[in-house]
């Protein structure tokens, strides 16, 4: 499977819109476009695919479910996991003949989507330097008192970064790799230790992902039995997601209640009623 | 009596929601969105170039928070500069102090109740809606994040502007508290429920009529293997400081190890 220029366009712009510091703005950008389960319907309307992209970015999206980016480091940036991990990984399960349906395909994906993802750490501190040259003018029009100039700094001149940072990257890397498939195909067989490394690389990834938000809101062990909780809904009950927000719900609505208890005990049962307000 | 319009305001709230970080480096951060935002407010509170200019001052002072939770503080400011421009005993010191106060705390809530809560619930529904490539997943998180984040901000803005310092009652009284604790007990559960329908860890280690690894494994606990992969990173993360990246490398290790010893196999050819 090919990526024709246009297509590589396409994504190099949704590239631009979607990375940490992106032109799409942090809620509609970052949060949303740059997401994996978003990116990977909009990659696959751009390549003419959309279950095979929704699949390979849902797969993806697991690893990086809680991506926080605390203080602006980050550990991988959206823009390239997103535009660049998620169309590479559609061309190697399609040029591989593997099932999109299939966990080895959902473990490809994974796989490819980290290793691209480290490339995105350097696109993003690339952006990031390169909007000094225009932070830089703008103190100047503040000096001046030129406060207009601060929205062409703040708004218009950071797409040149992104032309050079988000842009080119994706489209030469798009265009390239999808031609890396045969050549991948030819000397890597899947039954030789690297492809069966890579695979198991991918089935091992999205532990990390959860790992990470684990590490921000287990506190004390007791946050764990939570957490198995809900494990344990879905793994021995079969209990899908929704179910599962559902049920996380109703044990919110009791421990709110309770805390509130703690808050206001004094005249418990006098004024029971007025708890039901603050719901 | 000064007193800011309407369209002020809105003009202000929409140059935060989407300038925040468009301009985003290292050294000034969300700095430029907020001057940005301030300017529609200083423009109009204020008659002369020199009062406009002393009063932008103020906010080239450097600014990072988290930025969707954080326009609560540029509600807030605005509240203030209003204030100030109608000559309250407030001065640009003052707002840089409460700004300042403000960023690191209000970090922490957004870090863990937006992004480490709010979004993995959303994203974790979605993946259930998506899970055999329907597009349903996808359109029920663009449409559910967008509206809830694009009318909570403006919320928190309007409200910090009212509200001025009182507003991060809202935020950090008990009864936020409280909330804020059955909302990430929420986000747990799902996380849970998420690494056990999408974490796949198996073993391929047997030894013909002695021992099936996987099937004792099944037989103690469905997905024993993904559970402890699972702790095992976070144990790596909090306990041993390794970051994510190490930890994703160290994976591969084990991974190339395992399949050497015959532990792993995903059993393919093409």
């Amino acid at each position: 499977m090919q990526i024709n220029l246009f297509q590589a366009i396409l994504l190099g712009l949704c590239a631009c819109l979607s990375s940490m510091p992106g032109l799409g703005g942090t809620t509609f950008g970052n949060y949303t476009l740059g997401r994996p389960l978003v990116a990977g319907l909009v990659v696959g309307m751009i390549l003419g695919d959309i279950q095979t992209g929704i699949i390979v970015g849902a797969a993806i999206q697991v690893i990086y479910i809680a991506l926080v980016t605390p203080g602006g480091t980050v550990s991988a940036d959206v823009r390239a996991i997103s535009y660049i991990g998620i169309p590479l990984s559609i061309c190697a399960i399609k040029g591989m003949g593997l099932d999109p349906a299939s966990s080895t395909a959902r473990d490809m994906a994974a796989a490819l989507g980290a290793a691209v993802g480290t490339l995105g750490t350097v696109l993003f501190y690339g952006t990031a330097t390169v909007n000094l040259v225009w932070q830089h003018m703008g103190w100047k029009a503040v000096e001046k008192g030129d406060f207009k100039k601060l929205y062409l700094v703040d708004m218009g001149l950071p797409w040149i970064s992104h032309f050079i940072c988000s842009f080119l990257p994706t489209v030469a890397i798009t265009m390239a790799g999808s031609s890396m498939v045969d050549l991948m195909k030819a000397y890597l067989p899947m039954d030789g230790i690297a492809m069966k490394t890579l695979f198991t690389v991918g089935s091992l990834l999205p532990a990390v992902g959860v790992a990470i938000l684990l590490k921000q809101v287990v506190n004390k062990a007791a946050d764990f039995l939570t957490f198995f909780f809900g494990f344990t809904l879905a793994a021995c009950m079969g209990l899908n997601l929704i179910g599962a927000a559902v049920i996380g719900g109703f044990f919110a609505v009791i421990n709110y209640k309770i805390q509130m208890l703690k808050v206001r005990p004094a005249v418990a049962g006098a004024y029971v009623d007025d708890e039901e307000e603050d719901i | 009596m000064k007193k800011l319009s309407k369209k002020t305001l809105n003009k202000s709230f929409l140059s935060w929601f989407y300038g925040n970080l468009t301009c985003f480096s290292q050294e000034h951060m969300q700095t430029f969105g907020y001057l940005c935002s301030m300017f529609p407010v200083v423009d109009e509170l204020y008659d002369t170039k020199e009062e406009k200019k002393d009063a932008m001052q103020t906010y080239t002072a450097f600014f990072n928070t988290e930025p969707q939770i954080g326009t609560l503080v540029v509600g807030m400011t605005a509240g203030l500069e209003e204030a100030k421009a109608n000559g309250e005993a407030i001065d640009g010191e003052t707002i840089n102090g409460i700004r300042a106060g403000l960023m690191g705390p209000l970090a922490g809530i957004g870090d863990s109740l937006i992004v480490g809560t709010l979004i993995p619930i959303l994203l974790g529904i979605g993946l259930g809606l998506s899970g055999n490539g329907s597009p349903l997943g996808a359109i029920f998180y663009i449409i559910t994040w967008n509206l809830l984040m694009f009318f909570g901000m403006k919320f928190a803005y309007f409200k910090g502007y009212e509200l001025g310092g009182k507003a991060v009652e809202i935020l950090v009284g008990e009864q936020a508290q409280a909330l804020r604790d059955s909302i990430i007990l929420i986000g747990t559960m799902v996380i849970g429920a998420v690494a056990a329908s999408w974490i796949s860890v198996t073993t391929s280690f047997e030894i013909p009529n002695v021992i099936n690894l996987q099937s004792t494994f099944d037989s103690v606990y469905p997905k024993l293997l993904s559970a402890a992969t699972v702790l095992f990173c976070w144990w790596l993360m909090t306990k041993k400081k390794i970051s994510p990246t190490m930890v994703m490398l160290l994976l591969v290790v084990i991974a190339f190890v395992g399949v050497l010893l015959g532990f792993f196999n995903p059993g393919l050819s093409y």
